[in-house]
């Protein structure tokens, strides 16, 4: 099953993010790896993916640089410093609260009171 | 530039309506994709439109750059701060120096011109040519707040208005300046 495309670029930044974390990818490659790494539940059109890269490079989140791939121009990003402390930052916070949701969901831990 | 009659008009759709730059970047995204379909064996028409599927509509597509480009974000930002920096000029009461009629005349339509632009360029959601205006009002607008700082010089007397409404002008003239190279090499 899909998952929901609205529910999913809520936190496709940070997603993208982390697809950067361990090297520069161009964007097709990016799209690739989110769809490995979900086993591909996160199935997003690249051209979803491509305006998200620039805003976050407009942020300074990733740096993107030119070269040339079979006779084409490709785009490869990396991340930046600034983008490598945003990635700590929105999974220390995601970490945070869905261990705070999981808690919440769990049967016993909303007892009925009399 | 691959010989499929799919890939190739997509191709030509994201060239005609997205800037070079984009257009690359998206194009090399769907070749890898219709490359790699190919290599897993499909036809070249199965490969071409499962690559088209996987990159998006076309229309979502630019949608997606003009919503985002600084063209647009630039003139709602120049018509947000608009009203402010007239409201200073107002209250100058600039209407009262002595400058002709047909000068006046023709800074207002000047005026009203490049508010029509950043407008067009402000609500574009599907047009990414259109957030382009900026690149053109933008200077226009640097022209006439130049203009009017420049006419202030004759004005009958110096007052806390005049110098706000300069200031005012200068900055938002140094707004203008800082964000165009954006607009111009998106």
């Amino acid at each position: 099953m899909k998952a929901e495309a609205q529910v999913l670029k809520g936190h496709l930044d940070m997603l993208l993010l982390a697809t950067l974390e361990n090297g520069p990818r161009h964007g097709y490659a990016v799209r690739e790896a989110l769809r490995a790494a979900s086993r591909s539940r996160f199935d997003l059109p690249t051209g979803t993916i491509y305006p998200a890269l620039r805003r976050l490079e407009t942020a300074g989140l990733v740096k993107g640089r030119w070269s040339a791939e079979g006779g084409r121009r490709r785009r490869t990003y990396e991340l930046t410093a600034a983008g490598r402390r945003r990635l700590a930052g929105d999974r220390a916070a995601w970490r945070d609260f869905t261990s705070v949701v999981s808690a919440i969901l769990e049967p016993a831990s909303c007892p009925a009171t009399p | 530039m691959p010989g499929n009659a799919l890939i190739s008009s997509y191709l030509r759709g994201l060239r005609r309506r997205l800037p070079a730059g984009l257009a690359d970047e998206v194009s090399d995204g769907l070749i890898e994709a219709y490359q790699q379909h190919l290599a897993s064996g499909q036809s070249a028409d199965a490969a071409a439109r499962a690559a088209v599927t996987e990159t998006g509509d076309l229309g979502q597509v630019v949608g997606e750059f003009t919503r985002q480009a600084p063209g647009r974000s630039t003139a709602r930002a120049l018509l947000a701060i608009g009203p402010v920096v007239g409201g200073c000029w107002i209250a100058t009461r600039w209407w009262a120096w002595p400058t002709p009629a047909a000068a006046r005349l023709g800074f207002t339509a000047a005026l009203l011109l490049m508010i029509s632009a950043l407008a067009i360029a402000a609500t574009s959601r599907h047009s990414y040519r259109r957030t382009r205006l900026t690149a053109a009002a933008g200077p226009g607008l640097v022209i006439l707040d130049a203009t009017v700082i420049t006419a202030a010089l004759v004005a009958p007397a110096l007052s806390w208005p005049l110098v706000i409404a300069v200031a005012a002008s200068l900055t938002r003239m140094a707004l203008t300046l800082t964000a165009l190279p954006r607009i111009t090499t998106a």
